[in-house]
């Protein structure tokens, strides 16, 4: 007979709180908050910390360089330290500017933008707002000319496909299952897939990924964010690695 | 108590339950983001959103496992009941929280392209042919809705309209949401968050929500009797057994329960099904002479199974009598709100 109690209190939510249920609930709002926090911040601290990369969009100045529109949008420059680099090019939000580039590209341009970095790994989000990139009335230096290719020999190495945008610091975290989604639109929309690759010493390594010195069809995206093994051939171009793969030669691991 | 739609009005209660609730998520949240801020090292913090979207989605998966845990913890002690009583608020709030993570989510993951976000978070990820694949956005996108059609259902208006079964049978869809939201954690988050204490919290988390309300199935809220009927009258058992104001609750076999109350030296049988929102009648009281729902309060006469002017809810009643100190129950409902002469209990029972 579970219905009866002991006690005289009843509690009707339009009477007067009975006094058991008073105490009762002071303790168990005070157990609850307290317990609020404790699960918060437990909870928080044992996140996978999301990685470094920063972009400040405030930040828009311009940059000097040769741009290129293939594979993918890219301006080789001397703006960001350390001699010629190569910075990849996206719009503000997911997607590339490589069509964009039109009649410019191999030439010395200045393009105006934030900078989005990770470690030795750039991107400049291009400023839309206005002419964002103008041929450049100053020769660039010689040394910003797109270096040929120096392969590297073929690899096969388990990673996984992420976007270049979004791991180099537009979103932190940026990679796994719960990003695939938002890979699949940047990637989608022009902008260059990566292969994150890490060995069993820890070390690990970006590359720009291409299909026969093309960007990939719609076909990448199921793969994305995914752990796979990829067999293709490497190459560095400057200070890029990139990895050219078939995907027939993607395995899902 | 009700007019009309049924309101059930703010109290102090509420606003008391209201204020703790509402402080219990500011804590929450604030603790969140500054635990994420703390744990991480500059250059390395998480984007505000993403941390966002982090406190509000694990936050709504512990309300709404809090919020399933409330109906059996209340028969396992009458502490709970009060909680019963103020649980729409929760569900409204856990709805409101669970809006703004799939808001967040869906900017931030699914917007800043030229694909309609809605579109792209069904399509994005097109591997509905695997498990480990899945795209969990779905299975919350489907929760979301559940937990929206219940909020906007929870007002007493929906319940009055809907009739009490219909409307409860909606609300049950709550289990269907949480399938779903654990689904949803289990194939989406742990995938990437593999730190043992988020599988701990979604298995645990999951097996207390399942543990008690199969106790409360099967164990906790049974009737005090399942009885046949003799000569066509249920045996209730004797007068002595029912605590003044109180209720024994009777199951007849394939029929709605009813709930024999004793109110003073009188012996009155009801349904046990109250009109608000089913809550079970028998496990009420007799206050101000009239039998007390224990989850809103809502109340009936005992002897025609009214609610007192200007109320106009019924119940069915049922009719009575006394044989030799045991009380019979005739098991044939009588049209709700229709008067029954009480049995009288004589002195040397009572």
């Amino acid at each position: 007979m579970n219905h009866k109690q002991d006690d005289d209190s009843f509690f009707i939510g339009w009477a007067d709180t009975p006094a058991a249920d008073r105490r009762f609930f002071l303790r168990a709002g005070l157990g609850l908050t307290f317990g609020a926090a404790a699960m918060a911040g437990g909870l928080a601290a044992f996140q996978t910390p999301p990685g470094p990369g920063m972009w400040n969009q405030g930040a828009v100045r311009e940059w000097r360089g040769i741009v290129t529109g293939t594979p993918y949008a890219m301006l080789r420059t001397l703006d960001l330290g350390g001699g010629p680099r190569t910075a990849l090019l996206s719009c503000l939000g997911k997607c590339g500017v490589a069509a964009r580039i039109g009649s410019l590209a191999g030439k010395a341009v200045v393009i105006t933008g934030s900078l989005i970095q990770r470690g030795r790994h750039s991107m400049i989000a291009v400023n839309e707002m206005g002419e964002w990139i103008r041929e450049d009335d100053t020769p660039a230096d010689p040394s910003l000319v797109f270096p040929k290719p120096e392969p590297l020999g073929r690899i096969s190495l388990a990673g996984e496909i992420l976007d270049s945008k979004c791991w180099f610091g537009a979103m932190r975290p940026s990679e796994g299952k719960v990003h695939k989604s938002c890979a699949s639109l940047c990637i989608r929309g022009g902008i260059p897939p990566a292969f994150f690759a890490r060995d069993r010493a820890n070390k690990s390594a970006l590359m720009i990924m291409m299909d026969g010195g093309r960007p990939y069809g719609y076909d990448l995206l199921p793969f994305l964010a995914d752990p796979v093994q990829i067999d293709g051939a490497l190459s560095r171009w400057g200070d890029l690695l990139i990895l050219d793969a078939a995907i027939g030669n993607f395995e899902r691991l | 108590m009700a007019h009309g739609y049924k309101a059930v009005t703010w109290t102090p209660f509420k606003k008391r339950f209201d204020a703790w609730m509402l402080a219990g998520v500011a804590v929450y949240l604030t603790g969140f983001s500054a635990a994420s801020s703390l744990a991480t090292t500059d250059g390395e913090s998480f984007t505000p959103v993403q941390m966002l979207i982090r406190a509000t989605g694990t936050l709504a998966f512990l309300m709404l496992t809090f919020i399933l845990c409330i109906g059996p913890m209340a028969r396992l002690t009458p502490r709970f009941k009060p909680l019963l009583y103020n649980r729409r608020h929760l569900g409204v709030t856990t709805f409101l929280i669970a809006l703004v993570h799939a808001g967040l989510v869906t900017l931030w993951y699914h917007g800043f392209s030229d694909i309609n976000p809605i579109v792209s978070l069904l399509v994005s990820n097109p591997r509905y042919d695997s498990i480990s694949g899945f795209p969990f956005e779905s299975l919350g996108l489907i929760a979301l809705l559940i937990l929206f059609l219940m909020a906007a259902t929870s007002h007493d208006f929906w319940n009055a309209n809907l009739g009490p079964g219909l409307w409860k049978a909606v609300h049950m869809s709550v289990y269907g949401a949480y399938v779903l939201l654990v689904a949803h954690v289990a194939l989406g988050a742990i995938q990437f968050e593999k730190h043992p204490a988020y599988v701990v919290l979604l298995a645990s988390g999951a097996a207390i929500v399942t543990a008690l309300q199969l106790y409360s199935a099967f164990f906790a809220s049974g009737p005090d009797a399942k009885t046949r009927p003799t000569d066509g009258w249920l045996e209730v058992g004797s007068a002595a057994d029912i605590p003044d104001s109180r209720a024994i609750i009777l199951e007849p076999e394939g029929a709605e329960r009813i709930a024999v109350f004793r109110n003073g030296n009188k012996v009155h049988a009801v349904s046990n099904v109250c009109r608000h929102q089913g809550g079970p009648l028998g496990e009420g009281r007799i206050i101000d002479g009239c039998i007390t729902c224990p989850w809103h309060g809502f109340q009936y006469r005992p002897e025609d199974g009214r609610s007192p002017e200007p109320f106009t809810e019924r119940i069915s009643t049922y009719e009575t009598q006394i044989r030799d100190g045991i009380i019979y129950v005739n098991p044939r409902p009588l049209a709700p709100g229709t008067p029954v002469t009480p049995s009288l209990i004589e002195e040397a029972v009572r």
